[in-house]
């Protein structure tokens, strides 16, 4: 018993060595990036592990400057924001009525949806762009958002109709009763109820608009709609060695993004499992 | 109106907005493209000729960089499949075993998904070009001063590094969702009938959570099919051609050298054939043997 005991201690001791090594090595680039973010140039050459010896924040006055970070902070939440709402919106609508309405009408038009996950990006974002550029979508922030729920909108459809399954029928037939028109039996009734999957929605399209870098950098061509990510990228292409700049522009990228997971995290990490499953 | 023509009327009101986004930003390029694929647009001029499949053919014989963009993004493709599902497999098994460090160590490992891989890339490139040349340098470890961008053999391993680094707290993800998902008293029956944690991981555990991996390794297939930030960011495809896989191949040919749309289109249309044959053949043999489990 207490040799089994000592064995149990043991293994549990390597699992736990095991797991910090490999969490130790996730974070290092993150670590090594906040850290000669605060340096100066010759200090981080002289030494990338060393301890700053005072905070060097002209970096990120720099950085702010070369990537124009409130312009392009706002460029980014701008399509997100619009993208994200646009997707909830119609996927909501177009998700719950098909689910209400038996026929072969709803079910083609489900089958359609449903088609797009079969659809690579790579393989419709050529003519894609020309059509963006024909619909005078191609250069501008709102642009960009409107195609954002294109492409994302039919994956939220497919989410949305699985969900209001589960929405009792008896719901929809007493607010009839009651009095109420189809839009006011939507926006008070059901949407409310959609509320969990409208978060998982909400998260996995935010996630990817705000880090997708190919649409953006294929649609964007006039640097004062750049996003984060292109402006980021961009400075990285004009001073590919002034690794100062760069970093602190990478950390003012993700930081957002880090804060926001840190505090949603369980929303998160549910809302990601469960887009993985159904979608 | 009749109740049946109401009832189409209101479905189609609730659908169209949706409908409408839907048709033109993915359903019209995709038609858009197989067409563009069939003929010999260059992207700028308002005519261009009907060509059948010859731009197909071409591809497909005559284009050994695009040949060699298929057989590189296979490699990466089969090494990622592997790496990636043991990689999450195993850190999901052993979060699981974890009792109150398990959600840490949960937040941590998926926190590089939270990012682009662009930043991710940008962020191992300082690693690879200043951070391992300095270790190196202080350690005496010199096989750690390595060109590994610049280097056509190493900049694969670097390409594969980060991708796992950037994508296996995805599949963890997943994996930790099916593993909690196998029944407490499955594995207290087997213990009962005498099996060891080995044979309960082997004959309980695994055919309980071969769901969770038909989806794992269905989402590494199409992703890294696909594969194009992460390699933009730390190599660009080079040095020469040598890391470019099919989505840089296809960016390349349509919007930097050449603006061959039409055959760019082609090479889409073959990337979107190859991945949907394989995510399908992979579907179908994964989901046979979940039923016989």
């Amino acid at each position: 018993m207490r040799r089994s005991g000592r064995a149990a201690a043991a293994s549990r001791a390597a699992i736990l060595l095991a797991l910090s090594m490999a969490a130790v090595f996730t974070l290092f680039p993150i670590y090594m990036a906040l850290l000669n973010s605060v340096k100066t140039e010759g200090e981080m050459l002289t030494n990338v592990l060393s301890w700053p010896s005072r905070l060097e924040l002209l970096n990120y006055a720099d950085a702010y400057e070369k990537i124009d970070f409130p312009q392009s902070f706002k460029n980014t939440i701008v399509v997100t924001v619009i993208g994200v709402a646009g997707i909830v919106l119609f996927a909501s609508l177009a998700g719950y009525k098909m689910s209400r309405t038996p026929g072969r009408l709803s079910g083609a038009l489900f089958g359609l949806f449903a088609l797009s996950s079969l659809i690579p990006f790579h393989s419709i974002m050529i003519s894609l762009v020309r059509i963006a550029k024909g619909l005078h979508l191609q250069g501008t922030t709102y642009g960009l958002a409107l195609v954002y729920i294109g492409l994302g909108v039919a994956l939220a459809v497919v989410l949305y109709h699985g969900f209001v399954k589960s929405i009792p029928r008896e719901l929809d037939e007493a607010a009839v009763i009651d009095g109420c028109g189809e839009l006011r039996l939507f926006s008070s009734v059901i949407f409310p109820l959609l509320l969990p999957i409208s978060a998982t929605v909400a998260i996995l399209n935010a996630l990817w608009m705000w880090n997708d870098f190919l649409l953006p950098l294929l649609m964007l061509t006039d640097s004062d709609y750049y996003t984060l990510l292109i402006a980021t990228n961009m400075l990285f292409g004009e001073y590919n060695n002034d690794w100062s700049a760069i970093l602190a522009s990478l950390v003012l990228t993700m930081l957002p993004v880090v804060a926001a997971y840190l505090l949603l995290q369980k929303y998160i990490l549910s809302g990601i499992a469960e887009g993985a499953i159904k979608g | 109106m009749t109740r049946g023509a109401k009832r189409t009327a209101v479905l189609l009101a609730f659908v169209l907005p949706a409908l409408l986004f839907y048709l033109v930003c993915t359903i019209a390029p995709a038609f858009g493209g197989f067409w563009y694929s069939l003929t010999d647009w260059n992207g700028l001029n308002r005519e261009y000729e009907w060509v059948g499949v010859s731009n197909y053919v071409e591809a497909l014989r005559d284009d050994p960089y695009f040949l060699d963009s298929i057989l590189f993004t296979l490699k990466y493709v089969m090494f990622m499949v592997v790496l990636q599902n043991v990689a999450a497999l195993g850190l999901a098994v052993l979060v699981e075993s974890r009792r109150r460090s398990k959600a840490l160590f949960r937040t941590i490992f998926f926190m590089p998904n939270m990012l682009s891989m662009i930043v991710g890339g940008f962020m191992w490139m300082f690693i690879f070009t200043k951070a391992l040349p300095f270790f190196a340098e202080r350690t005496g470890f010199g096989w750690l001063d390595r060109s590994w961008i610049g280097d056509p053999t190493l900049s694969f391993y670097s390409i594969l590094m980060l991708s796992l680094w950037g994508g296996v707290g995805y599949i963890m993800v997943i994996y930790i969702a099916g593993l909690q998902g196998v029944p407490a008293h499955l594995k207290e029956a087997a213990a009962i009938d005498g099996a060891n944690a080995w044979q309960i991981v082997r004959h309980v555990t695994l055919p309980m959570i071969s769901p969770a991996m038909t989806i794992g390794v269905f989402l590494t297939l199409s992703s890294s099919f696909k594969v194009f930030d992460a390699v933009y960011a730390l190599t660009g495809g080079g040095p020469g051609r040598s890391t470019q896989v099919i989505a840089i191949n296809i960016m390349e040919e349509a919007f930097r050298f050449q603006q061959r749309y039409g055959y760019a289109s082609a090479k889409a249309m073959i990337l979107f054939l190859i991945v949907l044959l394989v995510t399908l053949i992979q579907l179908r043999v994964m989901k046979r043997r979940e039923v016989e489990a």
